[in-house]
């Protein structure tokens, strides 16, 4: 399959191309060369397999995410619809405040929508939220997603917003955060409290006093 | 006419005086280390350690310097985060020094030292750094007028894991430098919880791991192996995407574990895939010492940053994020 480079992640290289007359990514793991080989060959392939699982269960808990039309094992490569649109990190640069709010909590309750299936998406950051031009919002990137999730494994995903906030949207992360909470409690409910409060702990950890 | 600048650390078991000119030179670093005894550093006798020798340490700085303390322009002090018991002594003296000798007080943040003493010595402008310590692990960059924390561990500090688990396996403190030592010898991999969470990271799950194929009887030197490789792995793997994020062209390796070859060349091979420079901190300047301190002391009083005696209380839990950069732009 032939197609463009569209992206270049930590992790894997998005290529661009038409497959049976659909725009399509695909997404491949490349081998990290600094990793020892053992260790590298089995993340690449647990992280494939379970994307390509959990971009599928995710929808099915009403996130919406790219269809997955294979996967190839040889080369740790997904091929899933190519999302037309812009990183949510990059929306969040230029929305006025009524877009940014509207677009906070809509990722809020699509966290939401997850932790509720008891997931966790494992790099919730707003890079990985695509914003279509009807204003859908996409989620993509579940690689390092788990299942059976814990009350402590969804404080570390909200504990991840947060911090995805402040280093990356640092003037504008009070108002992202506030909306992005609002639509997580919306989902969340009465179950919400005690995730939000696990949140503020594992802030304070880490550090040795 | 360049000024001259003392710089106190003591957020944890050690302390430290050094002097430092703004012309960048490093005229003196001293410093002495508590060794902890079993369990980790205990707050008050470390604290009783900095009180006991820290005029000691002092004077030595001066000597070494071959200055007389009337002829320093600033005294910079640790001021958190860190220990309470610890900082309160060490502000103290810093004290004492600044009405004593009637030169100005300035206040450092010491992971932000860490960061600033290795631009000093790599001459980077704006680095990703992987600051690597018994009690830190934490991805630092410059974004938005403040240091912020893009990663950072979820439970225990990477120098504390390899300390633990030499202790676990009766080898001597520090142990980090034993389990490199057994790691090279090591060639087996046996699998450990590989735990990256973002940009973040967890290390209890592999300590925990790596104790059970003790037990289990697996030579020691595989083990070392195996903990080194995951454990490297994973802040290579935080750090990369660090880089990747925020694409700067630097990385800087700084803190007491840089001293770890292995690690240095995971993250010299995460700086050449991405076309960055890397620089590993040198041994003196990398651990905890005085030196880090009267720099970035003097970055700030020269930004016009100080600090009324009176108002000088310590900030244990000083995030790194939490102080206005203002001596960059
Ligand atoms: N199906 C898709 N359609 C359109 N764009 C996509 C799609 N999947 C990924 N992208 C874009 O490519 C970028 C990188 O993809 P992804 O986050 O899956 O890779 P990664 O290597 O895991 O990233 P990271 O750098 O976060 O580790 C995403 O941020 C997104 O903008
Ligand atoms: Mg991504």
């Amino acid at each position: 399959m032939e197609g463009e480079l569209w992206a270049l992640g930590a992790e894997s290289k998005i290529i661009r191309a038409v497959w049976q007359e659909r725009p399509v990514a695909i997404k491949s793991r490349v081998v990290k060369p600094y990793l020892l080989a053992d260790i590298d060959e089995l993340l690449r392939r647990q992280r494939t397999a379970r994307e390509c699982k959990m971009l599928t269960y995710a929808r099915s808990l009403g996130i919406p995410t790219p269809a997955v039309y294979f996967i190839d094992r040889r080369n740790n490569a997904i091929v899933m619809d190519f999302i037309e649109g812009e990183q949510l990190k990059e929306v969040a640069q230029h929305a006025d405040i009524a877009l940014l709010e509207q677009l906070c909590s809509k990722f809020g309750t699509m966290i939401g929508y997850l932790h509720r299936g008891k997931v966790v998406h494992g790099d919730p950051t707003t890079s990985n939220v695509i914003v279509d031009p009807m204003g859908k919002l996409w989620m993509v990137d579940f690689g390092l997603a788990e299942w059976n999730a814990t009350v402590e494994m969804m404080g570390v995903d909200l504990h991840l917003v947060h911090r995805a906030l402040e280093t990356t949207h640092w003037d504008r992360q009070d108002t992202m955060l506030d909306a992005f909470l609002e639509g997580y409690s919306s989902v969340m409910g009465a179950a919400a409290a005690a995730v939000l409060s696990r949140m503020e702990e594992i802030r304070e950890r880490g550090r040795y006093h | 006419m360049a000024l001259i600048s003392l710089g106190l650390e003591g957020t944890a078991h050690s302390f430290g005086a050094g002097i430092v000119t703004s012309n960048g030179e490093v005229l003196s670093n001293v410093w002495d280390m508590l060794l902890p005894k079993e369990g980790g550093i205990h707050p008050r006798e470390a604290s009783q350690h900095h009180a006991e020798l820290g005029p000691d340490i002092i004077s030595r700085a001066f000597d070494e310097a071959g200055i007389s303390p009337n002829e320093i322009d600033i005294v910079a002090f640790s001021r958190g985060p860190g220990l309470g018991p610890c900082l309160r002594v060490t502000a103290t003296m810093a004290r004492a020094i600044s009405l004593a000798l009637k030169v100005p007080l300035v206040g450092v943040n010491h992971c932000v030292a860490h960061v600033e003493i290795g631009c000093f010595e790599s001459g980077f402008d704006d680095p990703v750094t992987v600051y690597v310590s018994g009690g830190n692990t934490q991805i630092i960059a410059f974004a938005g007028g403040r240091f912020r924390t893009f990663g950072e561990t979820l439970d225990i500090a990477i120098g504390n894991m390899l300390d633990t688990f030499g202790r676990i396996v009766g080898m001597r403190f520090p142990a980090g430098p034993i389990v490199e030592r057994q790691a090279k010898e090591g060639s087996k991999y046996y699998p450990l919880p590989y735990s990256v969470k973002g940009m973040d990271l967890s290390y209890s799950g592999m300590l925990t791991a790596a104790k059970k194929l003790y037990d289990d009887g697996v030579p020691l030197e595989d083990i070392c192996f195996s903990v080194q490789e995951t454990a490297f792995g994973m802040l290579g793997e935080i750090a990369e995407r660090a880089i990747a994020h925020t694409k700067k062209r630097e990385l800087l390796l700084t803190g007491g574990v840089a001293r770890n070859n292995r690690l240095t060349e995971i993250l010299e091979g995460v700086a050449a895939r991405h076309g960055a420079q890397f620089h590993r901190v040198s041994p003196p300047l990398a651990g905890d010492q005085g030196a880090m301190i009267a720099w970035t002391g003097l970055l700030q009083h020269q930004a016009g940053d100080h600090l009324e005696v009176s108002e000088s209380y310590v900030l244990p839990k000083w995030r790194t994020d939490a102080q206005d950069i203002i001596w960059r732009s």
